[in-house]
């Protein structure tokens, strides 16, 4: 019985919405604070509402741009300036946050609601150093979006099958999806064969990640992607990532005329504006077809493709598969929230946060237009009718199939975490940008970015990283 | 005599507010910025602060990134600098002598410098795209289709210089005619009683009175072109490659993305060191130029 | 006759200005008119010809879509016209005076401030571990009178003269911006931690403006003082008026086009500036250029709004141009009459 009326105190429901401030944060204001909106600020913004109707609280929201949210929080975090509450930022830079963030309450941390959330959100990329320091209030990976009017037009399933001798279809592999990007280049039925971002500063090297999860994420060797999970000695000079980065700049060739300059934001409109017949994305291509694009009805999503062949770093030899495995790559992870533990109102802001990861606030989140929030919970899977309000039935099944796939996928590549995030970052957008340019060839880019990580691994402490790294791709603690 | 004391006592009141506010506004940040430049203090990921020696200035004159980004700056300063110069001043002197629709033109011509740069590199960003924007469609005209502006080093530096030209020139604009404006009218009668032709005019009387202030106007624009970040950042990202980073985007991504702040304040140093080696060289040379035309 | 031609060659030129200063306005204002579709189809330039105008991208600013505009826009007018009134004021003073005095500062007892200041900081602050604003005082009130009682003794060396605390002035813009905003930043948190409240606060960030803006006004006003004739002045003290009753009435109103030029260029300095407003303020004094910068979205560039974002961050500065255009437009008549 007591556990039953702490759960539904700590739970917030709308049936409380008349009772009078439970809790009750009256004079209390939140400043929460991220990116420029729409995306996140407006689901923050429709959660405030509900939470101040509730807690007789006062939330005020504060914007600013992406490329400054990381500066800006660390600044005022690591200086205690108390001046936020509830910041939402990317997993990428927990390692760094961590420090100055608070434990979620252990009261959060169990219930319903608690385990409603996708395991690999909850158990992974929540956590930091055995602690869960962030709530996951988006849901995210690279998917590969595709026309259905153009895959299952008969006239362009005969073609293709008379030019490559299989069937047109969601592409197993990137063999395949370069034959496809190809066909569709030349035919009359779209302008372009795909689309993918290429700038620097433009979500680049995620999208590079992609590519190369399917040829060096290893079954055989879990965690051995960047880095080798024993010595920490960096992976990305290896023919596995060779090959990606050759590929992900064959692209090119099937991609709309200067997409050197398309960030993730640009690939967007292109595909829901019916210029390409696939694109690479996160969730976000998907709903803006549906909703505001020239190929509404027409939306179909699919796992990233995968490879039957893929990089053994300790034998240093290629492992051959029976049917090619997908290794689908949780690019970004999704927008998460933390409070800072110099904030002054610890308790109210992760009452609020419990609000805006609330399923019922969530679950709203996901199928409303510019909130940017997409599935993380196991119900917002399974609740296919509400997803009636932006998608027909095809869509939504394919384009929540496709992400729950990808989750629940045995080889499911994490993305890169570790403190010192932007040092690592940072140079291998310099080379990438100069291998995509035809600067230097693609070999040369990775030795030197390989380089630049060893280099930094030694200068942040090669232990100290090795466990991080082992850490964040969910592997136990060396003993030694 | 008491009274010369007394009058020469006065100008403390004047100079003084001034010069404690500015001394207390920048004096923290260079005795900081100092001490922390010959220490290794990395916030992310926190390491303990190492006192390093001039190792982080070594460094820094033995990367090549810094010499490059030191030549992409130094192009795109001088570059536009002089085109700013060049155009403003004769806008001001257009303007300055009214031609039809001046009072229009002096609002219009100062708004670029209103707008944020950032504002302005987005809005180049649309202009310069290669797919679909106007100066594309312009060089289409002339056959020359999907120009990679932005992507390719040598036009994306030029395009850089013609955003800053565009964006500052209202400076020198505004300066310039507020210059003309207040010079002595009468001279200027005289010369055109004794039917000195326009050109000559300009040569003798205009430019060298207004030489001061050309000096001044080129001055702070060089100061200031040399801080560029904002354009570099939203266009090209400093890309491809590292082919348009700036001076200060490099200390931008060293001290505000990796906070490897020894380093930055170590290169803000350095990059003082040049600018103040620029200035004095620019002004002893303007000192010259303004002694012979005394 | 040669005047003619030089006339139509100033109008040409004029004209090709125009047109190259005001495209991308006119390029901002129509794009903000546009729907999706005349964006990412080409370029295109009229509306109702070659598109259908829309006030959508408007609808989504004023909804608050794009982030709230209204409080940026009034604490950006209240910070930046405050700040540029302070610097302009106060560098005119110190023009002024560097124009009208002579000032000797020797080498040396600069030096020693230099050496007492930043080792005494260092000193107190590493050593004895003095919280930042306290040892920065102390140093303050140590090192400042001391330099000025040694200036005024005959000390050996160089003497520095008023082209060089001109020069002192305008390098203290020279120092980029990144490190001496962080550094800023440390200091208001410090004074935080003792009580004093300047980050994200009115008074922080006029004085970091004031600060910001000086040098350019001083270096600024210096020239255009150099030209008010000195003969006025000397007859005005001739009768015995005070130098402060000269510098208000006489001075000031004589350099009117001037302080309005300066004016401006502050203004617009102010106005954009950036990485300061980054790092001082986080909510109540947050302005403009922050908002702004953060329109290119997770949707691509959304054109239409980036160009509703700019509007809105140009208009209050048309007007302030106008107001002070005007105000320029009256210094030249009283130019020509004179």
């Amino acid at each position: 019985m007591k556990a039953l009326l702490l759960a539904t105190a700590l739970v917030p429901l709308a049936t409380f919405a008349h009772a009078e401030c439970t809790p009750d944060y009256s004079g209390v204001t939140l400043t929460v604070s991220t990116q420029n909106g729409p995306f996140i600020a407006s689901a923050l913004k429709s959660a405030a509402e509900k939470w101040e109707k509730k807690t007789c609280g006062e939330v005020d929201l504060v914007e600013f741009p992406f490329s400054e949210l990381y500066p800006k929080f660390l600044t005022a975090m690591s200086q205690q300036t108390g001046d936020f509450d509830v910041i939402g930022f990317i997993p990428a830079w927990l390692p760094d946050f961590a420090p100055y963030l608070s434990t979620m309450p252990a009261a959060m941390q169990e219930g319903d609601a608690w385990l409603d959330i996708h395991p690999v959100y909850r158990e992974r990329l929540m956590s930091w150093g055995g602690e869960i320091k962030s709530a996951t209030m988006d849901g995210d990976m690279h998917m590969l979006n595709y026309r259905a009017d153009l895959f299952e037009f008969p006239g362009n399933r005969q073609d293709f099958k008379a030019k490559y001798g299989y069937d047109l279809a969601a592409p197993k592999t990137w063999d395949q999806y370069y034959d496809i990007a190809e066909f569709f280049q030349a035919s009359e039925a779209v302008k372009y064969g795909t689309a993918e971002a290429y700038r620097r500063g433009g979500q680049q090297f995620w999208y590079f990640f992609s590519h190369a999860a399917s040829y060096t994420n290893n079954p055989n060797t879990p965690g051995a992607m960047f880095f080798d999970p024993e010595t920490m000695d960096a992976q990305i000079n290896n023919p596995g990532w060779l090959r990606a980065l050759e590929e992900y700049k064959r692209g090119l060739e099937f991609n709309p005329p200067g997409a050197l300059n398309n960030g993730s934001g640009d690939v967007r409109p292109l595909y829901a504006g019916g210029s390409v017949a696939m694109n690479i994305d996160w969730a976000d291509s998907g709903v803006l077809g549906a909703t505001e694009g020239a190929i509404k009805g027409n939306v179909r999503t699919a796992v990233l493709p995968g490879s039957s062949q893929i990089w053994n770093s300790k034998s240093a030899d290629w492992d051959k598969f029976d049917n090619p495995v997908a290794s689908p790559f949780l690019a970004f992870g999704g927008w998460q929230l933390a409070v800072p533990s110099d904030s002054a109102n610890t308790e109210a802001a992760w009452s609020f946060v419990a609000e805006v990861t609330s399923p019922e606030t969530s679950g709203e989140a996901i199928v409303t237009a510019n909130t940017g929030v997409n599935p993380y919970r196991l119900s917002h899977y399974e609740n296919l009718e509400t997803w009636g309000s932006i998608f027909s039935a095809n869509e939504a099944e394919s384009y929540l199939g496709a992400q729950r796939a990808s989750l629940d996928s045995p080889n499911v590549a994490l993305d890169l975490r570790l403190p010192g995030f932007f040092s690592y970052t940072e140079v291998l957008e310099i080379e990438l940008s100069k291998a995509l340019a035809g600067d230097v060839e693609p070999q040369e880019a990775l030795d030197a970015i390989a380089a630049e990580w060893n280099k930094l691994t030694d200068e942040f402490g090669r232990d100290k990283q090795l466990a991080a790294y082992r850490a964040s791709m969910g592997l136990p603690p060396l003993n030694n | 005599m008491g009274d010369a004391t007394k009058q020469e006592r006065v100008k403390h009141v004047f100079i003084w507010p001034a010069f404690l506010l500015v001394l207390l506004i920048t004096l923290f940040p260079l005795i900081y910025a100092l001490v922390v430049s010959f220490q290794s203090i990395r916030i992310v990921p926190p390491l303990p602060p190492r006192y390093v020696g001039v190792d982080n200035y070594l460094e820094i004159l033995g990367s090549a990134r810094f010499w490059g980004g030191m030549q992409v700056t130094s192009v795109i300063v001088f570059a536009s600098v002089a085109l700013q110069y060049a155009f403003g001043f004769a806008m001001a002197l257009t303007l300055h002598h009214n031609i039809a629709g001046a009072s229009l033109y002096r609002v219009a011509f100062l708004l670029p410098m209103f707008l944020a740069p950032v504002c302005v590199a987005l809005i180049a960003r649309m202009l310069f795209h290669p797919v679909l924007g106007p100066v594309n469609e312009l060089f289409s005209a002339f056959g020359l289709e999907h120009i990679p502006f932005l992507t390719t080093p040598s036009l994306a530096i030029a395009t850089l210089i013609v955003i800053e030209t565009w964006q500052w020139t209202p400076f020198v604009v505004l300066l310039m005619l507020a210059g003309l404006q207040g010079l002595p009218s009468e001279v200027f009668e005289a010369a055109r009683v004794d039917n000195i032709p326009a050109w000559r005019r300009f040569r003798d009387l205009t430019f060298p009175m207004l030489l001061p202030l050309s000096v001044a106007v080129i001055f702070i624009r060089l100061i200031e072109g040399f801080k560029i970040i904002d354009t570099v950042f939203v266009l090209t990202g400093g890309g491809p490659g590292t082919s348009t980073e700036t001076l200060t985007l490099f200390a931008y991504n060293e001290g505000f993305k990796k906070f490897n702040i020894g380093m930055t304040s170590a290169l803000s140093f350095v990059f003082l060191f040049v600018v103040i080696i620029f200035g004095t060289v620019y002004l002893a040379a303007s000192q010259r130029l303004m002694r012979r035309y005394q | 006759m040669e005047n003619q031609s030089y006339r139509r060659f100033g109008f040409l030129l004029g004209i090709v200005w125009l047109i190259f200063c005001l495209f991308p306005i006119w390029w901002v204002v129509v794009t903000a008119f546009k729907p999706p579709i005349a964006v990412s189809q080409g370029a295109t330039y009229i509306p109702f010809v070659d598109f259908t105008p829309t006030l959508q991208a408007f609808r989504d600013a004023i909804a608050g879509l794009r982030g709230d505009f209204a409080g940026p826009i009034v604490s950006s007018l209240l910070i930046s016209v405050t700040a540029t009134g302070l610097a302009v004021f106060l560098g005119a003073m110190a023009a002024y005076a560097l124009v009208r005095f002579e000032f000797r500062i020797r080498l040396l007892a600069g030096l020693v401030f230099g050496i007492v200041s930043i080792g005494g900081f260092a000193l107190l602050n590493q050593t004895f571990s003095v919280r930042v604003p306290y040892a920065l005082a102390i140093v303050l009130v140590t090192a400042l009178p001391l330099s000025v009682w040694l200036n005024s003794l005959r000390l050996p060396g160089p003497v520095l003269k008023n082209d060089d605390v001109t020069f002192w002035f305008v390098s203290q813009r020279m120092f980029p911006p990144i490190v001496s905003a962080f550094a800023l930043f440390l200091l208001y948190a410090e004074m935080n931690k003792v009580g004093v409240r300047l980050l994200d606060s009115f008074p922080g960030m006029v004085l970091a403006y004031t600060a910001f803006g000086l040098p350019f006004a001083v270096w600024l006003m210096r020239d255009f003082f150099t030209n008010v004739p000195i003969e006025v002045e000397e007859a005005a003290m001739v009768d015995d008026i005070g130098r402060l009753r000269i510098f208000f009435q006489i001075v000031l109103p004589m350099s009117k086009p001037g302080l309005v030029a300066t004016s401006m260029i502050i203004l617009a300095f102010i106005w954009n500036e950036f990485l300061f407003a980054l790092l001082l303020t986080s909510s109540k004094w947050q302005t403009l250029p922050i908002l702004l910068a953060g329109q290119n979205s997770s949707r691509g560039d959304e054109w239409w709004a980036i160009s509703v974002a700019a509007l809105i961050s140009i208009l209050p500065m048309i007007v302030v141009a106008l107001f002070l255009g005007r105000m320029m437009r009256s210094g030249f008549l009283a130019g020509s009459i004179k």
